[in-house]
């Protein structure tokens, strides 16, 4: 039953898109396209859900053989477990609401029924990531979903900046695809084995080694594999070609930009957790921290609304790897889910605000083309920053007052809004933040450890910042006057394929998926030795980790973290303690959170709102810093300047290299022996040299670039001798 | 009689091509096509009854030739032989059709010319006597040098002499180092050029060709011969410029099959016959330990950013070629069961790749005859079919994973990564490289807004995707399903594991 429906919801979207694919050698294409990839998405949304009960404590892997060597075997398989499951609702459900969002927002386009295809073949390749057993066909899925990304971001092709932005994806990904690639090849050489689960596979092997200590390589072989996680997931400082990304359709940027591709770094690092070490869950934790802050700083002063999400989430990225690094499992994947909601339904929703000022235009996304370039900078003009052009209909300088004009959407997106930010208890961010604050506040305490407490202010500040710009975004499209009357007077509520999809992820916004996590049966984070290494227990005898504490158990989220915390906190084995509630790292975590999403919203609101604090004045003050966050840290002017230009410089080197040195002597050493030769025929005549031996000599003979002509007649004499050749060949066969 | 049919029945085209009239040119190229289609069902043939869980050689003949230095017409297949004998009747009929409108002088004489250089290749992967093999290796030469020559574009008597006397010298070099193993291989009247007797011989403790000293010079004599072929920096200059003035069914050619006479030579002779000179220059210790691994290296590398720097579509193609071998190298100085698998694999697969792109070429300079990447431009919008073939090409050419190029590129470096940690580290540079010439070509060519010049240039005719639409099917088959092609030859990579580990 597993394989049926695994089977089932990997091949419903290659299907439609193999058919895509065929047709198109015919030069045609199905005329629904449209419907054929939603429905294949919807199928896999039903078996998606039908496998939630399937799924069985301790499964085991269902594998084929895929290449045999001789020696060496390497096989494909599915395994199915509780995050498995979870994983295939968020992409399934995600992509079939991107699907239907689609058919409105893309609408007219005249490359319509190719977006579907691509849609349907990013599903199945991300579908297939998540089902696979094994590092290699993670990997096949991984470069795969990378190529769905590149052919996507690129869509609109004709637009120089969609172009570059494809390729910069696709590179810059396959940077870190290559230390991943490393570190599989570390761990194939110690395990003789790409498969993680059951017997032999890489978990179990490891689970031994790693009591026999020896974890320096390990540590390198689980860092560089978290190297693929760095690109996928935009994580610094592979971080730069997400914004770029921003240059696809939007409803691209929802589905795979920010729901489910970029969170497949997190996933690829929350199933490597077994056997990511001490060292290498800290080097995580600190990549994750310092995205978070990054990001979010960035996030801050721009004006593209699709880029502030997009720089939103990057930031929340780091955070989910903040959690993994700091062993809070659970916390990073639950935060993964939640934010795959509302973060598809921020661009969706922004998607929405571009699709409204797209009717004044009254055609297509033929101006999205053209928008490129226009400057609407003015109060940067002088500043050129890579990537910083605008096109009009995603400047929030050009919206507000949009609320009234586009209830749903502003609706919709505001619940998205209070979500991300951390507002308090009935939103699901607020659970998921709050989880992955506290599981670094316990670590923190448990092990007394700085590293930790330095991670908890990062998460903390990134928290106070992240509701502060999105804020900030909600005041600047839908609240005040509308900036730009004209633009403003044709925008209008989207159609009802759009808003549906909106209302059913601001309903997802609420913490109704949240119950997957909260059973504490159903997801159990797997083993990290190093969380109950004795060298940790010394410094935490009297550890609270593990006391009872305050409870909230509102939809019983606290006893899920609970659970977690006190399986690492106890040093033993988990489930024992999960109902017997928590330590204060929970309620400190709690009570900070909700301190600085207020005042990050406090904040906004007298910026953007009330206009008390004039945003333009403190960036004046802080000159420095507002350029450092303007020009993004300047990540683009480092990579451009040095990275590509050394790289192209030394392509040229080398080509110049092989054009006049390997080639100069090669060419030498042929006027030489023709030289040489030219004396040789010299003395002896060459007429007495007939047939093919004249022939090589001529040849040689006009080795220096003297033109003559090869007379096809030539030819005729030459194949003739073979023949003759051929036959006093075979009479000699005959003779001896 | 199967195999002996398969390598002659070409030239046997060739004679009845020669006896046709001058004018009848679509009569012509119909028996020339006749003539390349029936080896290519007899491989077929070949591929189906293959048996696969033989180590041996199969199909074996074995009759006596020029009994004076007992030299047999001995030919068999085993598992590399077969998958190459494949791919080379199998793009026999690809070059055919594609040479099929684009030839303007001398049909018969090329498709003649053509016919020949089949034999002389399907009779190369057949040869189990290393004179056969030497005959059917330089039979192969004058066809080319006269392929590049009279039918190649501005430079080619410069281009075909190049490519003449380079493949000339480093055969003049294996000529020698074959005399020398011949004349050690017994006392006189017992020497023999018989490849598996030989590879018996050497094997056998005391005997004159079991010497570490004459292993590792008959070694070299061979190696820059095929080196030459593969092309092995530094020995690759001949390449870009064979094809660049090559046309195209012949650039396929030369990519897809000749390439690969370098590589299966050095599996054939070098590994097979001289272990203990193998694992003098790959055991990874001591100055010439690494020197095998080196290479293959280099040729990744280097290769690469020559593409990188390449505007020539052409060119491009032909430097990512000298990259894509190195894998080969690589795979095979690991001299693992994974690494000389993927060795293969990547012979096999880069005969697919590289012909589908010089086919690509092909169809864009017929339309624009030019071939310089900056000269294009947002043609995605005018060919989405020719733009799609071409992106599935380039993925799999930098190695997407799900395309067939992948699986011999990952399974060469993790062979080689066992052996040589840190020059596979350093040769994984190429797969990023590689990926930014692709990515770029596809940007400069197809991406952006139309080049206003090319408005009116036509989508790729059903003729040109006939050619492309198989290759892109065992790519993407191939990707999918390995084992299809693994399978062939498992068993051979498990013995000449052996052979090697034996030493």
């Amino acid at each position: 039953m597993v394989v049926l429906l695994i089977s089932l919801i990997l091949l419903c979207p290659l299907a439609a898109f193999a058919i895509f694919g065929l047709l198109g050698l015919a030069k045609r294409s199905f005329p629904r396209q449209d419907y054929l990839s939603t429905a294949a998405m919807l199928i896999a949304l039903v078996c998606s859900l039908l496998l939630l009960q399937e799924v069985v404590p301790d499964p085991e892997p269902h594998t084929v053989q895929w290449l045999s060597l001789g020696s060496v075997t390497f096989s494909m398989g599915f395994y199915l477990d509780s995050v498995t499951a979870i994983m295939l609702i968020v992409v399934t459900l995600v992509s079939s609401l991107v699907h239907i969002f689609s058919m409105g927002y893309m609408h007219g386009d005249p490359r319509y029924p190719r977006f579907f295809a691509f849609l349907s073949l990013f599903s199945f390749s991300m579908l297939f990531l998540v089902v696979s057993d094994n590092l290699l066909g993670i990997y096949i899925g991984w470069e795969l979903v990378g190529l769905c990304s590149y052919l996507l971001i690129g869509f609109w092709f004709e637009k120089d900046s969609a172009a570059d932005a494809c390729k910069k994806a696709f590179l810059t990904t396959r940077v870190g695809d290559v230390g991943m690639f490393i570190g599989m090849m570390m761990l194939f050489t110690k395990f003789d084995t790409l498969s993680l689960y059951g017997e032999g596979g890489i978990f179990a092997q490891a689970a031994v080694q790693l009591n026999t200590g020896d974890m320096i390589w390990l540590s390198i072989a689980g860092v560089l594999i978290f190297c693929g996680a760095v690109g996928k997931s935009a994580q610094v400082p592979l971080h730069t070609w997400l914004p770029d990304a921003m240059e696809g359709p939007t409803p691209v940027s929802a589905l795979i930009h920010a729901a489910t591709m970029v969170a497949a770094g997190v996933y690829l690092t929350a199933r490597m957790f077994p056997i990511l070490t001490e060292t290498s869950s800290l080097v995580i934790a600190y990549i994750g921290g310092i995205t978070a802050i990054i990001a979010a700083t960035i996030a801050i002063v721009r004006f593209d609304i699709k880029r502030v999400l997009a720089y939103s989430t990057v930031s929340q990225l780091g955070y989910m790897m903040l959690g993994i690094g700091v062993g809070s499992y659970v916390a990073g994947l639950f935060h993964l889910t939640t934010h795959a909601f509302f973060k598809a339904l921020l661009f969706l929703g922004s998607g929405s605000v571009i699709h409204a000022f797209h009717a004044m235009h009254g055609h297509g996304h033929d101006d999205e083309h053209d928008a490129h370039g226009h400057d609407h900078d003015e109060d940067h003009g002088s500043e050129h920053v890579l990537g910083s052009e605008i096109p009009p209909d995603q400047d929030m300088r050009n919206m507000g007052g949009l609320r009234h004009k586009m209830p749903i959407t502003f609706i919709t997106m505001l619940i998205a809004t209070l979500s991300i930010s951390g507002v308090p208890f009935i939103f699901s961010g607020f659970w998921s933040k709050d989880a992955i604050l506290a599981g670094v506040l316990g670590r923190a305490m448990e092990w007394n450890s700085v590293h930790h407490y330095l991670l908890f202010g990062m998460a903390l500040f990134a928290a106070g910042i992240t509701a502060f710009y999105m804020f900030r975004l909600i005041f600047m499209t839908f609240f005040g006057e509308p900036r730009n009357q004209e633009m403003h007077d044709m925008a209008h509520e989207s159609p009802k394929s759009m808003t549906v999809p909106l209302l059913v992820l601001a309903v997802l916004s609420f913490p109704v998926v949240n119950t997957l996590w909260f059973n504490a049966d159903y997801v159990k984070p797997p083993e990290q030795p190093h969380l109950h290494a004795p060298a940790h227990a010394h410094v935490s005898p009297d550890s609270k980790v593990g006391e009872a504490g305050l409870t909230f158990s509102l939809f019983g989220i606290s006893e899920a973290v609970a659970a977690e915390e006190g399986a690492d906190g106890t040093h033993g084995a988990h489930g024992d303690d999960a109902h017997h509630g928590h330590g204060p790292a929970h309620t400190i975590a709690m009570v900070l959170s909700i301190i600085v999403a207020g005042l990050g919203i406090l904040l906004s609101w007298l910026f953007y709102h009330r206009r008390t604090l004039s945003a333009e004045s403190v960036a004046t003050t802080f000159r420095p810093l507002y350029t450092l966050f303007w020009h993004k840290y300047y990540f683009d002017e480092f990579y451009n300047g040095v990275l590509v230009a050394v790289t192209v410089w030394k392509s040229r080197l080398f080509a110049q290299f092989d054009g006049t040195i390997v080639d100069g002597i090669v060419n030498g050493v042929g006027t030489v022996t023709r030289d040489i030769l030219a004396v040789f025929v010299g003395v002896f005549d060459n007429r007495i040299v007939d047939g093919l031996v004249n022939r090589v000599a001529e040849v040689t003979w006009s080795i220096g670039g003297r033109v003559r002509q090869i007379q096809t007649g030539a030819i005729q004499t030459y194949l003739f001798v073979v023949l003759a050749g051929i036959v006093l060949l075979i009479l000699i066969f005959r003779a001896l | 009689m199967l195999l002996s049919l398969m390598i002659f029945i070409p030239l046997l085209g060739m004679i009845a091509v020669l006896l046709l009239p001058r004018e009848s040119e679509e009569l012509v190229k119909r028996v020339t096509l006749l003539f390349t289609l029936i080896p290519l069902a007899l491989a077929v043939a070949l591929f189906i009854s293959y048996d696969r869980s033989a180590a041996g050689t199969q199909y074996v003949v074995n009759i006596p030739w020029i009994q004076a230095f007992n030299i047999q017409y001995h030919i068999g297949i085993d598992g590399l032989s077969v998958t190459l004998l494949l791919l080379t009747a199998l793009l026999g009929p690809i070059c055919v059709i594609a040479s099929w409108r684009n030839i303007e002088k001398g049909i018969k004489a090329y498709m003649a010319l053509f016919l020949l250089l089949e034999t002389g290749m399907l009779g190369f992967f057949a040869a189990l006597d290393l004179f056969l093999f030497y005959v059917f290796f330089e039979l192969t030469l004058l066809p080319m040098y006269f392929l590049i020559g009279v039918w190649g574009g501005p430079r080619r008597e410069y281009a075909a002499i190049k490519f003449f006397l380079y493949t000339l010298f480093g055969s003049v070099l294996m000529l020698v180092a074959m005399i020398a193993v011949y004349l050690n291989s017994g006392a006189p009247g017992a020497r023999t050029f018989d490849i598996p007797t030989l590879i018996t011989l050497a094997a056998t403790e005391g005997h004159a060709l079991n010497n570490l000293n004459f292993q590792i010079w008959a070694f070299l004599g061979f190696f820059i011969g095929f080196a030459v072929k593969v092309p092995i920096f530094p020995f690759h200059t001949w390449l870009p410029d064979a094809h660049v003035e090559a046309p195209t069914a012949i650039s396929v050619i030369l990519a897809g099959i000749l390439l690969k006479m370098g590589t299966y030579g050095l599996v054939r002779v070098n590994m097979a016959m001289f272990p203990q000179g193998m694992d003098f220059f790959c055991n990874g210790t001591g100055t010439w330990g690494n020197s095998l691994a080196l290479l293959g290296f280099i040729n990744i590398v280097y290769g690469s950013f020559c593409a990188l720097a390449q505007t020539d579509f052409k060119k491009l193609v032909a430097y990512s070629s000298i990259g894509h071998m190195g894998f080969v190298i690589l795979g095979l100085a690991a001299r693992n069961t994974e690494g000389i698998t993927g060795a293969i694999l990547q012979m096999f697969n880069h005969g697919v790749i590289s012909g589908m792109l010089f086919l690509l070429v092909g169809v864009l300079y017929d339309r624009a005859h030019h071939r310089e990447i900056n000269g294009f431009g947002g043609l995605g919008a005018k060919m989405p079919v020719y733009t799609g073939i071409t992106t599935l090409a380039f993925m799999a050419s930098l190695g997407l994973p799900g395309l067939s190029g992948f699986v011999g590129e990952a399974l060469s470096l993790l062979g080689a990564y066992d052996k040589f940690k840190m020059l596979t580290i350093l040769s994984t540079i190429g797969i990023v490289v590689g990926a930014a010439y692709f990515l770029w070509t596809l940007q400069r060519v197809f991406l952006g807004t139309l080049n206003p010049k090319y408005e009116a240039l036509p989508e790729i005719n059903g003729r040109e995707i006939l050619t492309l639409a198989p290759l892109g099917i065992l790519t993407i088959v191939l990707g999918i399903w390995p084992n299809f092609a693994i399978d062939m030859f498992r068993e051979s990579v498990t013995n000449l594991v052996n052979v090697l580990q034996a030493i």
